[in-house]
């Protein structure tokens, strides 16, 4: 976090952040808040809390930390660096430790805001922690298949179905062209070997959303935040995109998207969309379920045409 | 990728943005969804046929592995659907099936039968394992013919695998 994420540059007002999050049969409820302290440059933690189904792990003020009382564990307290994030150093007594499986949940969290254009096909190293813009796209590649070969499969089921002409994506290991991705294109009338880079911007996007769908499969659940995922493509295709992406978070994870595309738009329900409006710089932004718009007469017909017209007004 | 034309395919052409909810929520829960799509709200009953005859007679004649559904309120009128039926060309009517509430979705909702969601994905699950846990509902069992129908042609192309 920096001193510019605080928003309006409001920096009297603490930014707090609350999560509930529910993980297998555990429900995990996570608080953090950032302050700068009166002519400091630097955001410093006010306070930050995890529970576990309504029970406390630790509570911390400033730089004290207290670990609250838990079956054998005693309580305790220590201090922190206030620049410091708890979270990471409460220590685990092992990975069965259910406050583990937040923090690795955490930590897979895929946000994703790409520019295809920047997407090159070459790697170093290998990485389950794609970085929003996409550009270390070819190490998730990479450490993906390296934890789980098998994601390979559900790469290529999703692939082969919009990109029916796909024969096989190389990644090799030795040689001249090592660790550079190249897309193979094959049909009756030949093959075509085309290096990562060249892909369209629209291909990129397939790519990464076979990635996301296998990483949710292989290493989830995961939580997928994409902004506009339907950039870039086709209005022909961005029904089915969107779809694929909710499709594939139906049995576990969290899919998000923003989206200014009124088919992408179209391709959720009025339950499962929020509708974000500001009325100006200088007041927060409103965030309120379509559904309930709809309900309080906010606005009436069709919600795409609503927006198109402006009259969408929390 | 777009839908393929050139193997059986459906859209879905509803007539307001409940329907349109309905139909993506059913669309979510369906195994061939690339094969499948819904089309922007016409605006009303008497929209979905005019555009339906401005511009879907003449692409399923040139697409003849296109099928259409059109959601359409009865607003409680028991003669619409008849009447839009006549509407049809004769030589597409195996290919466009006519389904709809008949009053208005949104009296699905407020009859307890969940939200939207809950409900197409309800309807999604009836016709994929062809059991009735919503359709006989009195505001959708006036569609019973029109789902069999659906059932036999429609079916296979959304869940290839039944």
């Amino acid at each position: 976090m920096q001193v510019q994420d605080l928003g309006r540059g409001r920096t009297d007002v603490p930014m707090r952040f609350e999560l509930d999050v529910e993980l297998g049969s555990s429900t995990y409820t996570y608080v953090i808040a950032f302050e700068i302290p009166a002519g400091g440059e630097e955001l410093r933690v006010l306070e930050e809390k995890l529970a576990i189904n309504g029970d406390l792990v630790y509570t911390r003020k400033m730089a004290d930390v207290r670990l609250a009382k838990n079956g054998r564990v005693k309580e305790a307290t220590f201090p922190i660096d206030s620049q410091l994030v708890a979270l990471p150093i409460v220590q685990q007594h092992s990975i069965k430790d259910p406050s583990w499986e937040f923090q690795q949940w955490l930590a897979r969290m895929v946000i994703l805001r790409p520019v295809p254009s920047l997407i090159l096909g070459g790697s170093t190293k290998e990485t389950l922690r794609p970085i929003p813009d996409g550009t270390n796209f070819a190490a998730w590649f990479s450490g993906l298949l390296a934890s789980a070969p098998s994601a390979y499969a559900k790469i290529d089921e999703y692939l082969k179905q919009v990109l029916p002409d796909l024969k096989e994506i190389k990644n090799p290991v030795v040689g001249k062209e090592a660790r550079s991705l190249s897309v193979e294109f094959s049909n009756k009338n030949g093959s075509l070997d085309l290096p990562f880079e060249n892909l369209s911007d629209g291909e990129k996007c397939f790519m990464i959303c076979a990635l996301v769908l296998a990483a949710n499969e292989v290493y989830g659940p995961l939580l997928c935040f994409w902004d506009e995922p339907d950039n870039y493509l086709a209005p022909s295709e961005v029904q089915h995109f969107v779809m694929a992406l909710r499709r594939g978070f139906r049995s576990g994870g969290q899919f998000i998207a923003t989206s200014h595309n009124l088919e992408g738009i179209r391709s959720f329900s009025d339950e499962n969309t929020l509708f974000l409006y500001r009325k100006s710089h200088l007041e927060p932004t409103i965030v309120r379920r379509v559904a309930e718009l709809r309900k309080g007469r906010n606005f009436v017909g069709d919600l795409s045409e609503a927006m198109v017209r402006g009259d969408v007004e929390p | 990728m777009s839908v393929n034309r050139h193997r059986p395919h459906v859209w879905v052409l509803p007539e307001d943005d409940a329907n349109r909810q309905l139909a993506i929520e059913f669309l979510v829960e369906v195994d061939s969804y690339l094969q499948a799509g819904v089309l922007q709200p016409a605006g009303g009953w008497t929209k979905v046929l005019e555009t339906f005859k401005s511009v879907h007679v003449v692409e399923m004649q040139k697409y003849p592995d296109r099928f259409m559904v059109l959601l359409i309120d009865s607003d409680d009128d028991i003669g619409r659907i008849a009447y839009v039926k006549t509407e049809i060309p004769g030589h597409l009517a195996e290919r466009v099936f006519i389904l709809g509430a008949l009053s208005e979705p949104e009296d699905l909702e407020r009859a307890g039968l969940g939200s939207y969601d809950d409900i197409g994905a309800k309807m999604a699950k009836d016709c994929r394992e062809d059991t009735d846990t919503i359709g006989g509902h009195e505001l959708l069992r006036h569609n019973a013919r029109e789902l069999d129908r659906l059932l036999q042609d429609v079916r296979p192309i959304l869940f290839p695998s039944i």
